[in-house]
């Protein structure tokens, strides 16, 4: 197929994460940019998102998603790249060859010379958390949800009960209120909340809607429509307890119980997934493990805000352009060490520090008045005082230039204790 | 929903629109295309037709002199040809029966020397099994021994000792299997009524008269009783029953295909001696499903209640714990579904096929459970018979079409053909479900099909949409639109499975307006 066209980067996925790379890319030197995107409009999530919290780190302005969305949306159209709505990728291989369909040009391959992925995550479903009962209309995904009601202006409940309390979840309680839905209450499996405090406060404790901590949701009711769910407390083992049962009447249940990034086309492709992450295993300039193709946002690694989504995609669009108009390429790598309280670490491998790096981790377990720290061949090369992590926050570390640093042989990325000075020091030299 | 008038008369009424209610109707219509299907759900396939293992068994599970057992090893032979020209594809994946070492424990109360042990499991278990079989009619069994039972599935346990290929089992979908036989009875003349419920029958001198309806009453002098595990109401109330149907749920498991395809190659099942099975399935197995999902169970209990389709978590629990053994590795991370189906048993545990003696034209084809799919041709062979005997034309049509066109499936297609519709209708190349790859115009075929899908569950059941590792998260509003655009209805009729299950309960507007709530 040497008629296939040969563009400099596709960008899959036009959310955050695919316009901020497909404008990086083009801004860094490339003139054929093409992004493709299988929805009707440009945004991805964004546009659903209407309630505020965007935009506070990349603007310095608290904005909507649609407004958010639309700023990169206007740049992205200025800067000329060349946009594909209602276009799928139906194939791509290790080589980057990619096959595509859509209305208008039928089905066709393309030999892109770089490809970022940003297709972003999906949201876990009633059976992969395992919740038994019958199989009635009315059970729905936190984000379906709100894509109905701020989208199509539909209501997939009147009386709901939520499980999960991540940020969409919460978010979607205050949005089923204020639309004149009764929100029965949240209920979450584990004994703290999964999203950040400022929904916690903003989207429950400012509607009196109760958070049932330590629940979940034991059988779903009804054959048709939901007509009821047992709700139950949960043990240490985070079963349900048998006497704990209670029947709560709604007409629908809505879940927030978790996102995966959406790697079928990596796979595909071959690129090596993380595990913990489910999403590529990249280097610090978004690379994965095949050559050429990058990858940004939810679909590395699930992020709590959008402002993290598009720095990682200004890193994979510009990665991008400089590997097909430079060459560069990755070097040999070192692996990234999560260190003490960390549970993952993207990059999760670095090929050099020598431009800086971002790092970017969630912790395992809440703490107060730590100290985040990232040590690259003995040294420490990143430190900063927090006075409180949690397991629902990304934590970032953004580095400076390391000089020498290709020489570096270990990265440890770790939360320690901030006991003052002296322990700190003496942490330090133990490494 | 359905708005259509009922006929005032037929040769034959068909009660219920299962898989056996539609192949009767199918088989019927190479006669006659005088035929009349009532079905109450909203879709035929609805009932334990849709929620089932897939499997077309060869009959070596069933007791030997059963009616079961011969019907089902007649059905399996008779497969091949009872699909051809639907567009349904039958794979004889075959079964995979795994001796191991826990079938006759070591040491312990047996008694038994070491190479007295392995001999049982190794030679004389293998050879009962197969020696069984052939007694029964099923052909092409052979043993394995455990170097060939892992290179026939590499995932099994490490301590499979030996095994049993059995060639013959198959894989259909059952639902994609009733919507082509009911299709193609309607393309051969017949009609098929959903949202019909049965409510009586009219007997007049011990002789049916009339099937009287929620929407009429048709005359008929010739009703199968297909209804499942309602079969012994709907025979009660034309004084034709005298057996009982105790509701017997199934519950499966079902996985992300892209994670579980070549996981098992073969049906797979455990061999257990015989005496020790705890309940009335036949221990499930672990398989593909015809479109390469892994799926495990079913399990089997009593619930009394015919429409008890959920599924509890110790069921859930007991699956993931039977199979553990079996496929120590299985992917439990990639569950994407869980159902239950509702089996139709009788007290006798066997199939109760046969015209009525107390009403004459009356015929019941009831207590079929499990293996039912498998079975499905040899009962409508054999229901043809009687109903031939009750007056039903025995000359073959000359104007029988043999094809029942099954609609593309985007993506089974060539890229070559795939461009050539898009060309022909720019539809079919707008992805609607991106899990599964189905487009717009797969969808809008299915709800003008020639039995039209009318909700999501039955666009489902024809396309895939929401079936995959999404479950409708992407694209339940999409369908929904399109649903309701070709239907002609508010988006707020739209329902998942027919009256009562609306996707929506009204819009955003209207809530706020106070008199919604």
């Amino acid at each position: 197929m040497s008629g296939a066209r040969k563009p400099q980067c596709v960008v899959v996925g036009a959310g955050p994460a695919g316009l901020g790379a497909a404008l990086a890319a083009r801004e860094a030197g490339l003139r054929d940019v093409m992004l493709v995107e299988r929805d009707f409009e440009l945004g991805g999530i964004l546009p659903q998102c209407i309630h505020d919290g965007f935009g506070s780190m990349v603007f310095g302005q608290v904005l909507t998603g649609p407004q958010y969305a639309q700023r990169y949306i206007d740049r992205v159209e200025k800067a000329g790249v060349e946009v594909k709505l209602n276009t799928m990728v139906l194939e791509m291989a290790p080589d980057r060859r990619m096959t595509l369909v859509n209305s208008r040009e039928g089905i066709y391959d393309i030999e892109p010379a770089s490809i970022v992925l940003a297709m972003g995550c999906r949201e876990r479903t009633r059976h992969q958390v395992m919740i038994p009962g019958y199989r009635p209309a009315g059970v729905i995904c936190a984000g379906a949800a709100q894509r109905d009601i701020n989208i199509d202006g539909l209501m997939p409940g009147r009386r709901v009960v939520i499980l999960g309390s991540g940020d969409i979840g919460l978010i979607m309680a205050r949005r089923f209120t204020l639309e004149g839905a009764e929100v029965e209450g949240v209920y979450e499996l584990m004994d703290h909340p999964g999203g950040l405090t400022r929904n916690v406060v903003q989207c429950l404790h400012d509607y009196d809607i109760p958070l049932h901590l330590s629940h979940t949701v034991a059988f779903i009711h009804g054959r048709k429509r939901v007509e009821a769910v047992t709700v139950a407390a949960v043990d240490g083992n985070l079963k349900p307890i048998k006497e704990s049962e209670r029947l709560v009447p709604c007409d629908a249940l809505v879940l927030s119980v978790g996102l995966i990034p959406e790697n079928e086309l990596s796979k595909q492709a071959g690129v090596e997934l993380d595990p913990v992450t489910s999403g590529p295993v990249v280097d610090e300039r978004m690379e994965t493990s095949v050559e050429g193709i990058f990858a940004c946002g939810n679909v590395v690694s699930v992020f709590d805000l959008v402002d993290w989504v598009t720095r990682t995609a200004e890193t994979a669009g510009r990665a991008a352009a400089e590997y097909v108009l430079e060459g560069r390429k990755r070097g040999a790598v070192v692996r990234v060490n999560p260190g003490r309280n960390v549970k993952f670490v993207v990059p999760q491998v670095v090929g050099s520090l020598d431009r800086g790096a971002d790092f970017y981790f969630r912790v395992e377990h809440p703490e107060r008045a730590v100290r985040a720290m990232v040590l690259a061949g003995g040294g420490e090369v990143y430190s900063r005082k927090a006075k409180m992590v949690r397991p629902p926050e990304m934590v970032h570390a953004g580095i400076d230039a390391v000089a020498g640093s290709g020489k570096v042989l270990d990265v440890t990325v770790e939360v320690v204790e901030e006991e003052g000075g002296a322990s700190k020091k003496k942490k330090r030299g133990r490494r | 929903m359905n708005a259509v008038k009922l006929p005032s008369r037929a040769g034959l009424v068909v009660v219920g629109g299962g898989v056996i209610g539609c192949s009767i109707a199918r088989e019927a219509s190479r006669y006659t295309p005088d035929i009349v299907v009532l079905e109450k759900e909203s879709d035929v396939s609805c009932g334990t037709s849709k929620a089932n293992n897939a499997e077309v068994h060869s009959g070596i599970g069933e007791d030997a002199g059963t009616l079961k057992q011969k019907l089902n090893v007649r059905g399996n032979q008779l497969y091949d040809g009872f699909v051809q020209g639907l567009g349904v594809e039958l794979k004889r994946q075959g079964l995979l029966i795994v001796v191991t070492q826990r079938t006759v424990p070591a040491g312990g109360t047996s008694g038994l020397g070491e190479d007295e042990r392995m001999d049982i499991l190794t030679r004389k278990i293998p050879e009962g099994i197969i020696a069984y079989g052939e007694n029964a009619g099923i052909k092409g069994l052979r043993a394995l021994t455990r170097e060939e039972v892992f290179r026939t599935e590499p995932n099994v346990t490490r301590e499979a000792v030996a095994g049993v290929f059995d060639p013959t089992y198959g894989l259909i979908s059952p639902y994609k299997l009733t919507i082509a036989l009911a299709e193609h009875a309607v393309i051969n003349g017949a009609r098929v009524f959903t949202d019909t419920e049965v409510t009586g029958f009219r007997v007049e001198d011990g002789e049916v008269k009339a099937v009287i309806t929620g929407r009429g009453e048709i005359a008929t002098s010739l009703v199968v009783n297909a209804a499942g595990v309602f079969a012994d109401d709907v025979a009660d109330m034309a004084g034709a029953g005298g057996f009982v149907i105790h509701p017997r749920k199934g519950a499966s498991l079902l996985f992300d295909r892209q994670v579980t395809a070549e996981y098992v190659h073969s049906s797979v099942a455990e061999f257990r001696m015989p005496g020790t099975r705890t309940t009335q399935s036949k221990g499930g197995g672990a398989m593909p499903t015809a479109e390469g999902n892994l799926q495990l169970g079913p399990t089997a209990i009593e619930t009394g209640d015919k429409y008890d389709t959920s599924i509890s978590a110790e069921e859930i629990e007991e699956i993931f714990e039977r199979f553990h053994y079996l496929l120590p590795d299985f992917p439990r991370d990639a569950l994407i579904s869980a159902f239950s189906g509702v089996r139709a048993p009788t007290e006798e545990e066997d199939f109760v096929i046969g015209a009525s003696e107390a009403v004459r034209g009356f015929v019941n084809v009831a207590g079929i459970q499990s293996p039912g799919l498998a079975s499905a041709p040899a009962i409508a062979e054999m229901v043809l018979g009687i109903l031939q005997d009750l007056g039903l034309p025995r000359d073959a049509r000359g104007d029988f079409n043999p094809v029942r066109p099954a609609p593309p499936k985007f993506s089974e297609l060539s890229h070559a053909e795939r461009n050539r519709l898009i060309r022909e209708d720019p539809r079919w190349g707008h992805v609607i479900c991106r899990c599964e790859t189905v487009t717009e115009k797969e969808v809008v075929n299915a709800i003008h099909g020639i039995v039209p899908a009318t909700n999501m569950d039955a666009v489902k059941r024809r396309t895939r949409t929401g079936m995959g590792r999404c479950q409708g998260g992407f694209c339940h509003d999409r369908v929904a639109a399109i649903l309701a655009r070709e239907l002609g209805i508010p988006i707020t009729a739209v329902t998942k499975d027919g009256e009562g299950s609306p996707i929506f309960l009204g819009f955003a507007k209207d809530f706020l307006g106070g008199e919604a709530v």
